[in-house]
């Protein structure tokens, strides 16, 4: 099976957004261009997350959606101010493939398990955002910036066992660093569940992804600001990955 | 070239929709199966309860428009729905158009499975040389359950992850698909197109 590179798109008022560690957002452009450019260059999957999550940048949102899956010929997921399986399946009806739950997922698990009944396990991802505190990796909801008090590993098996699908699991310590992945929490999670755990956070070099996909046992690896300030290009990064011995989609 | 994309009610039916329309086809979505369409395509979207429970409802319509000729394409789960009955969420009915169930892959990899794999043709005859395109190509899966068909022959494209599964199956007018072609890229498109000159034909 080849290992997925997403290519993930913090959008915000309509706009591709980035910033360092949840913070400090900058903007890179039009989320429809960019995502067509990601698809071109080989992204096996895109990932939209709208980290306004407004009423107003709802409905921007539902647009984009609609605006980049007539183009798409790949995977996408949205995520992002996700409340309940309303929300849920008016996003997959706008043209979504997978939906991503966190902030919700924490406050009422049994969505989870509501929505896999519904559109499947396959459509729904649950995101994790994690952040070590001492020896210990805490599972963080709104944005970032609160401490749920769960441990991300519990919390995983935890979302495994109620249906979610699959895990992106964001490294808050590594995102926008370019510091390399987590690759301590992603083996964590990666060996301790049975669904597939995508990687995120961190990535600043063709070996940041070798490393994830291998020590870190991921089955897909997610970048946003790499890509966007063109550092590193999809279709390279895939060819090195290839002849370091890794299966991907050429 | 007229297709029809049923709406169980749930799920994304705009990628299906526009690779269609890229392909070629004018696309009409609908709740009701209906005639005046050269093909009708089950949507890979919702879990085999939720589908079935729809499309069961539809039974005698669909059986009359399958006996009629018109073409068919199911995709995941809008294939599974063409096979005896699923175990998927309990035990659940499905169409009966092909002999043969739905059940888990048994595998010891990671479920669902998620991602691009390559397909391989078991079979080249017929309908099935459809999909011959896509031997030795990577297309996308996204699915824990796999058909587990009576007949073999209907088997046209196999793939792999940890055992063997049906990647694509086909007789007279009838394709199903585990493979999503409408999230498959280039290749996905092509195969569309090869249905599309299939059907002009």
């Amino acid at each position: 099976m080849a290992k997925r590179i997403i290519a993930c798109l913090d959008v915000k008022n309509g706009r591709v957004v980035k910033g360092v560690k949840f913070v400090g957002l900058r903007d890179k452009g039009d989320p429809v261009e960019l995502a067509a450019r990601y698809e071109e260059e080989g992204a096996d999957e895109i990932v939209f997350l709208d980290i306004t999550a407004t009423v107003e940048g709802r409905k921007l949102l539902l647009n984009v959606v609609r605006d980049t899956a007539s183009v798409l010929t790949i995977p996408l997921t949205v995520g992002g101010g996700i409340r309940d399986l309303d929300d849920i399946l008016t996003v997959l009806s706008n043209g979504a493939d997978k939906v991503s739950i966190n902030t919700a997922a924490v406050k009422d698990r049994n969505i989870i398990l509501r929505a896999a009944e519904e559109v499947g396990s396959q459509s729904i991802v649950v995101a994790i955002d994690a952040k070590r505190i001492g020896s210990e990796y805490y599972v963080f909801t709104h944005s970032g910036t609160v401490n749920t008090g769960l441990k991300a590993l519990e919390w995983a098996k935890t979302v495994e066992a109620l249906g979610a699908g699959e895990i992106l699991l964001t490294s808050i310590d590594r995102d926008g660093t370019r510091m390399g992945y987590d690759i301590e929490l992603t083996r964590l999670i990666a060996e301790n569940v049975s669904i597939p755990v995508i990687a995120s956070g961190g990535a600043g070099s063709y070996e940041h992804f070798y490393e994830v996909l291998t020590k870190g046992k991921a089955d897909a690896a997610l970048a946003a600001g790499v890509f966007h300030d063109g550092v590193i290009r999809i279709g390279d990064l895939k060819r090195y990955l290839l002849s370091m011995g890794i299966e991907v989609r050429l | 070239m007229k297709s029809l994309v049923i709406n169980y009610g749930v799920g994304n039916l705009y990628s299906i929709s526009s690779s269609l329309s890229r392909t070629g086809f004018e696309v009409e979505i609908s709740s009701i199966p209906k005639s005046g369409y050269d093909l009708i395509v089950f949507p890979g979207v919702g879990s085999f309860p939720a589908v079935s429970r729809y499309i069961l409802r539809y039974r005698d319509i669909l059986d009359d428009l399958y006996r009629s000729g018109i073409a068919f394409l199911g995709i995941c789960i809008g294939m599974h729905i063409l096979f005896e009955y699923s175990f998927e969420g309990g035990l659940n009915r499905g169409l009966g158009w092909f002999k043969g169930y739905v059940d888990k892959l048994r595998t010891s990899n990671k479920l669902p499975h998620i991602g691009w794999d390559k397909v391989f043709i078991a079979n080249n005859s017929g309908t099935c040389s459809l999909g011959s395109l896509l031997d030795n190509e990577y297309v996308y899966f996204i699915h824990s359950y796999i058909v587990y068909p009576a007949e073999e022959d209907i088997v046209c494209l196999m793939s792999e992850y940890g055992a063997k599964f049906p990647a694509m199956i086909a007789r007279g007018r009838v394709i199903g698909v585990q493979f999503h072609p409408e999230k498959s890229g280039k290749m996905g498109l092509k195969f569309l197109e090869s249905i599309y000159r299939w059907l002009k034909r």
